[in-house]
């Protein structure tokens, strides 16, 4: 059989960074096929070169045998490739069916356009991806799961036969990801080919039939996904063994600093009505708690409540050191020593025009005030000890915070909330698009910072990373507090059943 | 970082600066040499007088309009703000002279500081409604703005025609101001608006570059949720640069009325709103907020007034017809310049496709059209615009064309 699709020496280089060298492998016709790699592996550029983002390229990619170059999306999309991007691509305000069709509308004899027969034909491509929606609902209502499916109806539309995806279940609950799995499943039997991008292992060895390892842009390895393990995948993709984690010895736990009674957050307008309801825990000084829960189980709206960053209309008690608090501003748990380092560190942590100092120093910039003025030695010395503390990494305080690795700018964020010294820290998922290797050292960190005292609580999207760090761990399904369990005793299995109980 | 004009870039003019002050020399060295006066060189005093008094003005409204978006909003109302000011400070000097007074030539000590004192106020009362309308209500700050844009003016016209008929019995749609007090501000014009001008953009950059409030300035600009997530309380930085934006305008219109010795809202300072955006934007601020700087905001300024007043020397043009088009042009340019100075984006087409196929019969129309009513102004062309007008045109479109030609060639 002769590959669909074959990358030969292909490489691309950036100013200052090879993004991608002499990567060569083939695709077969009909087989789903799994990139993986950390962040900056090369993934991402690799599918941009396929499917016509990326123009200018080194090596040659060979489309059902024929060399092809293409010059935008649109040549790649008439040689059959689609990308479902990670970043859905919907026009929120259009109808299903508008947006399956857009920029190639049907059209009656008038030159008018031909809503009805596009609806029928979206419903029934729809339909055909176990997608019971109606083709006139308007894009940006549907749930993620639906607009992704929404996009692989355009993508088929299209009659493409070789479908990208972008970390497709990254953003689905459990039903919706099962749902895409049969999809997928059903399209390989059609001979669709399909390319994945994947960080989740278990997803990968579900579906794919052969593995492509990347590594700083070069190929490491492919595999048959029957030949290995992912350990031994996870093992390639940062070129050692992971080994064991180093969190070994007891934390000394300290006084009780929070306590949380019947927290309830209404949800007007929303069939459930609430966002979260009746939870209650305590939170000690030394003490990393860990809560887990599928996306939209209420983890960020429990830290942002936690933090003046809601509308405060919940009800039930609050207290920090026995003393009730509500905080209407994040501003007012700033000075009860409360900190927060938000999910997504590009749209709610980071300041990108200003340099690393000034976005460290933001929170705690009055105490580089002399006279009125900020004294710009005072703010390099002010920013030093949390940069220190935090171990980020830069070429100098006044560099630009956009050319930072991720794993560093997320240090500055969490250095800009050691320089206010707070008792509590609320970490929602920080290790989110962070490599390898930034992560276990912003787990260690994480774990210095808990033994000096600091009370943290930690969200995250990857059960490994609570089991790794925390001592207890709550689970949260749909804003209820569905189980906690102790280190000791807690394992994926049961976070995994206990969140997507109820 | 430091050419992106963020505080903490120290002294050093970065690069836009920098370009603003080269172009501003070029501009001055080219047009008193093409200047068949040479009038730059030879009888500067004069020149120097109307650009200094037209950049003073400019730049008072320029500095409030960066303030707002460097912290991410937009203050489209600045033109009728200087005329609601003006007109209140006319209003309360009316209502402290001398009862059948009508040339306001009897107002004391008192009524003059009541009056400009009121002025000043009116501009922070505006900037605090913009601020109201922007975060309790949640407007849109373009919207709101634009509410007061069509607003303020009409409402100061209003105001005027109240306070007149009350005052003395019959209404007016203007009042003549000749306290003497304005008039000595205006016979020192120059030297009391530069002045003030300047202070004033120290005053600022301290703000912007030194301050907290400043650095939360930008911070809202760049990023507003982080902002606010970092504990900032964002209103705040927000009313002060409102009222900053309106302040600025109100100076400005006590400014200007004294200037024309009369407070008539019906006209003065109509469209000041759109050059003072203008001069930011030229002077490096992004309109997307967190970017910008006091010392390009002052080039910004100065280089739109030196090109307004090297135009019409060159071509012997009444300044105020050309304004428009010079400031769309050099906003246009300088954006443009700045953009295609990322990396990345240096790879664009400039023409390709049927769109660009027709862009360029549409710029080379345009060109050839200027060149023919600029050429009428210029004694050697006087009698052969037609000529002229062709020739531009058409030099024009085979230079856009080879342009497109080569595009094509490069890609394939």
């Amino acid at each position: 059989m002769n590959p669909i699709i074959a990358f030969r020496g292909v490489g691309k280089r950036f100013p200052g960074v090879v993004a991608l060298a002499d990567v060569s492998f083939d695709l077969m016709p009909g087989e789903c096929h799994a990139i993986c790699g950390e962040n900056g592996a090369g993934k991402s550029t690799l599918m941009k070169i396929l499917s016509g983002v990326i123009t200018s390229y080194d090596g040659e990619v060979l489309v059902r045998g024929r060399p092809a170059r293409f010059r935008d999306t649109r040549d790649a999309e008439q040689a059959g490739i689609a990308i479902i991007h990670q970043e859905l691509n919907l026009v929120e305000q259009l109808s299903a069916a508008a947006n399956i069709f857009l920029g190639r509308e049907k059209r009656t004899p008038l030159g008018l356009i031909d809503d009805a027969a596009m609806e029928r034909e979206a419903a029934d491509l729809l339909a055909g991806l176990e997608c019971p929606i109606s083709p006139r609902i308007s894009a940006g209502s549907l749930r993620v799961g639906d607009q992704q499916l929404l996009e692989i109806a355009k993508a088929l539309s299209l009659s493409s036969d070789i479908l990208i995806m972008d970390e497709p279940t990254s953003a689905l609950t459990e039903a919706e990801a099962a749902r895409l799995e049969r999809v997928i499943a059903m399209l390989r039997m059609k001979g669709v080919t399909i390319l994945c991008i994947s960080h989740k292992m278990d997803e990968v060895f579900r579906l794919a039939d052969r593995i492509t390892v990347l590594r700083d842009g070069r190929l490491v390895k492919t595999v048959d996904r029957r030949a290995t393990t992912p350990r031994e995948i996870a093992g390639w993709m940062v070129g050692r063994d992971l080994g064991g984690h180093p969190f070994h010895g007891p934390r000394i736990r300290g006084p009780k600093l929070l306590e949380v009674r019947r927290l309830t957050l209404p949800w007007p307008g929303h069939p459930r009505g609430y966002r979260l309801q009746d939870v209650s825990f305590d939170l000690h000084a030394g003490e990393i708690l860990g809560v887990a829960g599928l996306m939209g189980a209420g983890r960020t709206d429990l830290l942002e409540t936690l933090f003046g960053a809601t509308e405060p209309s919940w009800t039930g008690e609050i207290m920090i050191d026995g003393e009730a608090v509500r905080f209407r501003h994040p501003q007012e748990a700033c000075a009860a020593g409360v900190a927060m380092v938000t999910e997504d560190r590009k749209r709610l942590g980071l300041f990108p025009d200003l340099d690393v100092a000034a976005n460290v120093s933001i929170c705690g910039l009055d105490q580089a005030v002399r006279g009125g003025i900020v004294s710009r030695s005072g703010e390099e010395a002010l920013v030093a000890e949390p940069m220190r503390a935090a171990g980020v990494k830069t070429p100098g305080p006044h560099a630009a915070v956009t050319g930072l690795s991720g794993g560093n700018q997320q240090k500055c964020i969490i250095a800009r909330w050691l320089l206010l010294k707070p008792r509590m820290l609320l970490l929602d998922d920080p290790t989110r698009g962070i490599d390898v290797g930034a992560k276990a050292e912003l787990y260690q960190i994480i774990d210095r910072l808990c033994r000096d005292g600091l009370a943290v609580i930690l969200t995250s999207s990857e059960l490994p990373e609570l089991l790794t760090l925390a001592d207890r761990i709550l689970v949260l399904a749909e804003g209820r507090i569905t189980a906690e369990f102790s280190r000791a005793e807690a394992t994926e299995q049961k976070l995994m059943e206990a969140a997507t109980a109820g | 970082m430091p050419n992106h004009g963020s505080p903490g870039g120290g002294w050093a003019l970065p690069r836009h600066e920098l370009t603003l002050v080269a172009a501003i020399v070029a501009v001055f060295v080219i047009t008193g040499w093409l200047d068949p006066n040479h009038t730059y060189f030879a009888n500067w005093a004069e020149s120097r007088d109307i650009i200094l008094r037209n950049t003073a003005i400019l730049g008072i409204i320029a500095l409030g309009a960066a303030v707002v978006i460097i912290a991410g909003g937009i203050d489209l109302s600045a033109g009728s703000m200087v005329a609601f000011s003006a007109t209140t400070c006319g209003l309360l000097l009316a209502v402290f002279s001398a009862p059948d007074d009508r040339r306001l030539v009897t107002v004391g000590p008192l009524g003059i500081g009541v009056a400009i004192g009121g002025s000043l106020l009116s501009g922070l009362l505006v900037g605090t409604l913009h601020t109201w309308l922007i975060t309790a209500i949640r407007l849109p700050p373009f919207v709101a703005t634009l509410a007061t844009l069509v607003g303020l003016r009409s409402f100061a016209r209003a105001m005027c025609l109240f306070v007149t008929k009350e005052r003395w019995g019959s209404e007016s749609q203007q009042i003549n101001v000749n306290t003497p007090f304005f008039a000595w501000l205006k016979e020192h014009n120059v030297v009391i608006m530069t002045a003030t001008f300047l202070v004033l953009a120290v005053l600022t950059w301290l703000i912007l570059s030194r301050t907290v409030l400043g650095r939360h300035l930008y911070a809202i600009g760049g990023n507003e949720q982080a902002a606010r997530l970092s504990g900032i309380r964002t209103e705040n930085a927000k009313w002060f640069a409102y009222c900053f934006g309106s302040l600025t305008a109100a100076l400005a219109g006590v400014f200007l009325m004294a200037d024309s010795s009369v407070a008539q809202p019906g006209n003065l300072a109509r469209g000041y709103e759109l050059n003072a955006i203008a001069a930011a934007v030229v002077g490096g601020c992004s309109l997307q907020g967190g970017v910008g700087t006091v010392p390009g905001t002052v080039l910004g300024a100065l280089f739109l007034r030196l090109v307004i007043d090297s135009v019409s020397k060159l071509i012997k043009a009444s300044a105020d017809v050309y304004e428009g088009m010079i400031v769309g042009i050099i906003v246009a340019l300088a954006v443009t310049l700045t953009q295609f100075g990322h990396p990345g984006q240096s790879g664009r087409r400039l023409f390709s496709g049927s769109r660009g196929l027709a862009a360029i019969p549409t710029i080379a129309t345009l060109a050839g059209l200027l060149a023919m009513m600029g050429g009428a102004n210029v004694a050697a062309f006087a009698d052969r615009t037609g000529l002229l007008g062709a020739a531009v045109g058409g030099i024009t479109l085979v230079l856009l064309a080879t342009v497109r030609w080569l595009e094509g060639r490069r890609v394939s």
